[in-house]
């Protein structure tokens, strides 16, 4: 079921990010850390929703490909945590990680967003060079990091 | 009525007091008329006493004087026993008699003059029959003759008939006194009895008066605990939800504040690092094509991207805190309470609407006849008017649109409904489109987040609430629901 650590360069960023501000500094600073993957920025759940899952909302399309989420909880549209939910409850791409991305540091949210099976929660500090260190690391993990494919 | 009326126990203390009044008074008259009647009993006695002991005497002196007569006629000795037997009892009877005068405190003159007639009559019959014996018969016949003994006896006679009859009208008045306290006792116990009776009756009458005054106030105190408890289970539910609006309208408010935040953070430190790239080019003497190249992207995307972004962030931040104050402000605003006819208003506001309704081919149905309501007008046409707004703007594309209007007045309360063919709402988004900030369904159309937080605020203060029903793709139902006058809440917290 894993894929071989070369896979790790074909891993699709899937950005879901209402505030472009902020996903332009996030992918800025994953460019920094070295990390060249795609990534697919979305600003709204819909639109990330359907990418996602596909037309048919089954996430057929997506079965075979090597995702790597990243959320932010408070979409103008809908919760990030429905999002999450919607992720770790699809067979096809319940497998890739979802790394929540927000603002938020509320104790209970953060609880919630691991049960319902988040891989990683990181909170996105005002002071910026905190924020760009949080971004670097994640960068870095993400071009060490094993992510599945389903079969 | 208070619990313990100073008036309730003044009114049975007075009662009782007469009570127990009249039953001593009772008492002390009984025990005297007790010992009058005794006093008059033995008074009674002493006057038969005397009358018994008159009786004596005269029957004594008859005696004497038929035995003499008899002596005198016959000679013979026999006839002369009771003569002896009166001479040797008189004393006695007169002492007896003189007593029981005494005790009656009569005069006892007469009794000295009955004892002088007695001995003069005893001795005048002595005398007779002395002569007798000696055979003088003519002599003791002229003594008799000579009626010193029949005066004698006369007097005797009057004065004991005197003393008889005064004694037996003594008896008679004392037994008529008797009879008269005896009458005025049983008056006096049967009013008096009759009295207690009556105050009885009153005390109990105030008994039952008080008694069912502490059951009503017992009654209204219960009443009034259960009404406590409905107010405070009340106000508990509402401070609960107000709490609750209150943690969520933080949590959103820090989070889409430090949005922005984290940008204008962000993006000042990356022109740093932008003109850190355009001071190495400038100072280098002869750059490298890396460093010239940075220093192009700097100046050419990254500066202005980043200005970009700082002011895109600026100027959010500032319609966010924009959006807050208003809320703010309208929360604050004193809401007034006057009349008003929603079908009137309905109409305004479709007005209103007319050039977005011919925009996106909708119609609004409005009934003639709506309720009216007691409420805050410009609050009452804002939540209108947004909910109306709400419905043209999300109509479906597919189909022209049709928004209707409906209202019920029941049980003080007035219920409108507005319904849409349109988009609809996804059952998760329902309680989302009131938060602040917060959008449902595709971003296709411009907005805030305010509106519907702003309508659930003011329906909430006039004392209503404001729900949505939807079927995802066909229709939407608002339904506020307010009370007929609306009682005007304090500025709610969620409107801070």
């Amino acid at each position: 079921m894993m894929s071989d650590p070369s896979k790790a360069a074909h891993v699709t960023i899937v950005m879901i990010e209402d505030d472009e501000g902020h996903a332009r500094l996030i992918e800025r600073n994953i460019r920094r850390a070295g990390v060249t993957n795609e990534i697919i920025p979305f600003q709204n759940g819909t639109a990330a929703l359907s990418y996602l899952f596909g037309a048919d909302g089954s996430g057929d399309t997506n079965a075979r490909r090597a995702l790597l989420v990243l959320l932010d909880l408070n979409l103008p549209d809908m919760s990030g945590v429905s999002i999450l939910e919607k992720i770790k409850s699809n067979p096809n791409i319940r497998r890739s990680p979802v790394v929540i991305l927000t603002t938020t540091d509320d104790e209970r949210e953060i609880q919630r967003c691991y049960d319902l099976g988040a891989n990683v929660y990181i909170t996105k500090p005002v002071n910026y060079e905190s924020f760009a260190n949080a971004i670097r690391q994640l960068g870095l993990f993400v071009s060490v990091m094993q992510v599945p494919t389903t079969d | 009525m208070s619990i313990f009326s100073s008036g309730f126990a003044r009114k049975t203390l007075g009662l009782m007091t007469a009570a127990t009044f009249i039953l001593v008074l009772i008492a002390i008259l009984s025990i005297w008329m007790v010992v009058r009647t005794q006093e008059s009993a033995k008074s009674v006695a002493s006057d038969r006493e005397v009358r018994i002991a008159a009786t004596v005497i005269l029957t004594a002196l008859l005696n004497a004087e038929t035995a003499q007569r008899g002596f005198l006629l016959t000679g013979k000795e026999e006839y002369l026993a009771p003569l002896a037997s009166a001479e040797s009892g008189l004393p006695g009877y007169l002492s007896t008699l003189r007593k029981a005068t005494r005790s009656v405190h009569e005069n006892d003159a007469n009794i000295t003059r009955l004892q002088e007639l007695t001995s003069i009559k005893m001795r005048e019959l002595t005398r007779t029959i002395d002569l007798q014996r000696e055979g003088r018969h003519a002599d003791a016949l002229m003594i008799v003759n000579a009626g010193e003994g029949r005066t004698a006896m006369d007097e005797a006679r009057n004065v004991l008939g005197q003393i008889i009859a005064t004694a037996e009208s003594r008896v008679g008045t004392s037994l008529g006194a008797m009879e008269a306290d005896a009458r005025q006792l049983a008056w006096v116990t049967g009013i008096g009895g009759l009295s207690i009776i009556l105050f009885s009756l009153m005390a109990l009458h105030f008994v039952k008066e008080n008694t069912a005054g502490l059951v009503a106030a017992r009654q209204k105190v219960m009443e009034l605990n259960t009404g406590l408890e409905d107010r405070v289970a009340e106000r508990t539910t509402s401070l609960t939800r107000a709490n609750e609006e209150i943690q969520r309208f933080a949590y959103i408010v820090s989070h889409d504040l430090r949005a922005p935040l984290v940008n204008i953070m962000g993006f000042t430190s990356e022109l740093d690092v932008s003109t850190t790239a355009l001071k190495t080019y400038f100072d280098a003497d002869e750059p490298t094509e890396e460093q010239t190249l940075a220093a192009k992207r700097a100046a050419a995307e990254e500066i202005p991207e980043a200005v970009y972004f700082i002011r895109a962030s600026t100027t959010k931040m500032d319609a966010l805190i924009g959006a807050i104050l208003k809320l703010s402000r309208e929360g604050r605003r004193e809401l007034k309470r006057e009349r008003v006819d929603l079908d009137t208003l309905f109409a305004a506001s479709a007005a209103n609407l007319q050039h977005q309704l011919d925009t996106a081919n909708a119609t609004i149905e409005i009934p003639q006849e709506l309720p009216s309501v007691v409420g805050d007008r410009l609050a009452l046409e804002q939540v209108f008017g947004n909910i109306l707004e709400n419905a043209v703007k999300y109509l479906a594309k597919d189909r022209p649109g049709l928004i209707e209007v409906a209202g019920e007045e029941s049980g003080g309360r007035v219920k409108i409904r507005i319904k849409d063919n349109g988009r609809g709402i996804e059952e998760k988004d329902l309680e989302r489109v009131f938060e602040l900030f917060r959008r449902a369904g595709t971003q296709d159309r411009p907005g805030e987040g305010v509106g519907l937080a702003h309508v659930r605020a003011l329906v909430r203060r006039m004392g209503g609430d404001v729900t949505v029903t939807s079927t995802f793709g066909h229709e939407t139902t608002f339904e506020v629901d307010l009370p007929k006058k609306s009682r005007i809440k304090e500025p709610h917290v969620e409107s801070l």
